[in-house]
């Protein structure tokens, strides 16, 4: 989706203002007129400069607010986007409690299940055999602590 | 001798042998599935290198990378859609060499080009990385903090058609870096109360969200919207490529010079390489009237380019620990996560690793002739590979890979924060190549310049005092001039295009 560059502009511009005042209380180092606050505040005032500059190019340029140019339906794309939001929120936050088997079995079932317009059989078997190449890779391989969740207790 | 001899063996390991060999499969895979980019394969492979030692670290790296760009050339003949940005440059071209019958000599072409115009790139890296390494040696905080500066503002500059775009995503970039201790002063910024983000935000979770889970936004979409024709079988790979390269044996060598060249310049990678390779064939070319008929002389020079750019760009990565482009931008954070820290003195202290990192380039590029072959062969099978079932399991990748340097949930989150705002900035235009950069070169320009300031007591004039320092100064200076001119010229361009309609 593409965004005015005058909104795009101005949104930089702030984020800019915003970084400038929030490194004014950084101390400089001694006897300098440098400090931690040099760069931020450097930075924050160049993106004010740019997003102005951004700003007034899409002023002048007077198009839409908002326009999408893609191929594919622009609901398609937000519904992607809300799924691949949803499995990475739903991994964070499940993963702890259910452990990393049952949420990356169900995650890929569902992702590749709606992906592919319904071919569960397929879904399932990809998401479990993914699921313990990953465990095998990651937890056993590389001692990375994927967490078990409830599967602790059935194993140990 | 002695450092050659140990090179040899640390290379001629069975473990880093056989991880040269799995990242290569690996970049193979990944270079021929359209839209999956060489430096996707380098993101997902990072958070496996990090529990590697540094040799094979890097290998696989330099593996995946030369391979999934030697591999995305496979679509792009076969289908005209490019594996990677690096093969768009001669895709028609190869193309229309298989509608006249000859999928088998552009394939072909395209491998043995690749295999020599790396080799010429590793060729240069080995013998000129060292001298400017003893050229460099005497750099101060001075000349690093503009040589930085410098590969910042190319890297803005060669990032495409809006400038002003370009340096906007890389002070966003600076912004990123900004996070977490300084490591001048120890001082606490932009934390937002999170202990976890006083280290400074993990380069893997940045990586990752940047190139992989930004390039899964967009791809998803399309899935099922649109589908890949079948790939034709290719016959005969290597009919007739040895008699092709010998006519255009000046082209190959330019190229492969040209390329490494290319490569080096902060901010262009293999994909720059390849176009203006191409465009300079054509231009020199005693038929250029035949170009983008399926003629293989253009073809020729821009795939021995592409793969010579990869080499090119290690050389400022290796010397100065500026990347050439975005793989690089990630060895050096891989590097730093291992503990080294590339600039001349690694040449010194390190001169075996150094040379082990050669040789293991120029067997990553000696395996592209094998496996190149076996990926011609199999092309069929791989592109078969159904994109609804690949992009989950990218997904469910990218989350391990984030979380795995850190074991923190925290990573996660910023990866998908970072993806979304990547995917968002991309769809307006906005390159991500200069935001990479501006996250590894961030800290180099910040604390060098402090270590200036602390030694000059705070003379800004100091940066220019040494003759080095002040011919980067001028040359960054004439950068950011031609940043602003080429911005200044868009604004106007576009005020005209408005009047007009």
């Amino acid at each position: 989706m593409r965004v005015n560059d005058l909104l795009l502009g101005l949104l930089m511009a702030l984020l800019g203002v915003v970084t400038v005042w929030a490194s004014r209380d950084f101390p400089t180092l001694p006897r300098q007129a440098f400090g931690a606050g040099t760069f931020p505040t450097l930075i924050g005032a160049l993106l004010v400069v740019l997003g102005l500059l951004l700003a007034v190019r899409g002023w002048q340029q007077r198009g839409a607010w908002f326009t999408w140019h893609g191929q594919v339906a622009l609901s398609r794309v937000w519904l992607c986007l809300l799924a691949v939001v949803a499995a990475v929120a739903g991994y964070v936050w499940l993963t702890p409690v259910l452990g990393f088997p049952i949420v990356s079995i169900v995650m890929l079932t569902l992702l590749i299940g709606w992906l592919s317009a319904g071919r569960w059989w397929l879904a399932t078997g990809v998401a479990a055999a993914a699921t313990l190449l990953v465990w095998l890779a990651f937890a056993q391989l590389l001692h990375v602590p994927l967490a078990l969740g409830i599967l602790e207790e059935v194993i140990y | 001798m002695a450092e050659l001899q140990q090179a040899v063996a640390m290379v001629f390991a069975w473990d880093v042998l056989a991880v040269i060999v799995g990242a290569s499969l690996f970049g193979l895979f990944i270079g021929a599935i359209p839209g999956l980019t060489a430096t996707m394969a380098t993101a997902l492979l990072v958070p496996v290198t990090f529990f590697m030692e540094p040799l094979p670290a890097i290998s696989a790296i330099v593996a995946a990378t030369a391979m999934a760009i030697v591999a995305g050339d496979i679509p792009g003949a076969l289908l005209r859609i490019p594996g990677t940005p690096a093969s768009a440059a001669y895709t028609d071209e190869a193309y229309l060499m298989g509608r006249q019958g000859k999928i088998g000599q552009a394939l072909g072409v395209n491998l043995a080009c690749s295999v020599v115009g790396g080799i010429i790139g590793v060729g240069i890296l080995a013998f000129f990385a060292p001298l400017v390494a003893d050229f460099a040696i005497q750099f101060t905080s001075d000349e690093y903090f503009w040589l930085a500066l410098l590969g910042l503002s190319c890297a803005v500059l060669v990032s495409g058609a809006d400038a002003l775009k370009g340096a906007i995503s890389m002070v966003l970039g600076l912004l990123i870096a900004m996070v977490g201790m300084d490591s001048v002063s120890g001082q606490i910024r932009f934390i937002f109360g999170i202990p976890e983000l006083m280290s400074g935000i993990s380069i893997l979770p940045v990586l990752i969200g940047l190139f992989a889970v930004a390039e899964l936004l967009r791809r998803l979409p399309e899935i099922g919207r649109t589908s890949l024709p079948p790939a034709p079988h290719v016959a005969k790979p290597f009919n007739g490529v040895g008699r092709l390269m010998w006519q255009y044996k000046g082209g190959v060598a330019r190229s492969g010079l040209l390329g490494t060249l290319i490569g080096a310049l902060p901010g262009a990678g293999a994909d720059i390489a390849s176009w203006i390779s191409y465009a300079l064939s054509r231009k020199l070319s005693r038929t250029p009237e035949k170009f983008g008929t399926g003629h293989p002389e253009g073809l020729v020079a821009a795939s021995s380019a592409n793969n010579a750019a990869l080499s090119g760009a290690y050389v400022p990565a290796l010397v100065f620990g500026i990347p050439g482009d975005t793989i690089t931008a990630i060895i050096i954070g891989v590097l730093m996560m291992k503990g080294v820290t590339p600039g001349p003195d690694v040449f010194t202290t390190d001169a075996t690793l150094v040379n082990a990192i050669f040789l293991a380039f120029l067997i990553a590029n000696l395996l592209l002739l094998p496996l190149g072959f076996l990926a011609v062969r199999g092309a069929r099978h791989i592109l078969s590979v159904p994109a609804s079932v690949l992009y989950p399991l990218i997904l469910l990748f990218c989350i391990v890979g984030a979380y795995a340097t850190n074991n923190s949930m925290l990573d996660i989150w910023l990866m998908l924060g970072l993806g979304l705002i990547a995917y968002f900035m991309v769809e307006n235009d906005f390159p991500i190549g200069p935001m990479i950069l501006a996250v590894i070169l961030g800290p180099v320009v910040e604390s060098n310049f402090m270590r200036s300031m602390i030694k000059s007591n705070g003379e800004l004039l100091v940066l220019f005092d040494r003759p080095i320092a002040a011919v980067l100064g001028s040359l960054a200076i004439l950068v950011w001039l031609a940043i602003i001119g080429s911005s200044l010229w868009s604004a106007r361009r576009a005020r005209s295009s408005t009047v007009s309609t």
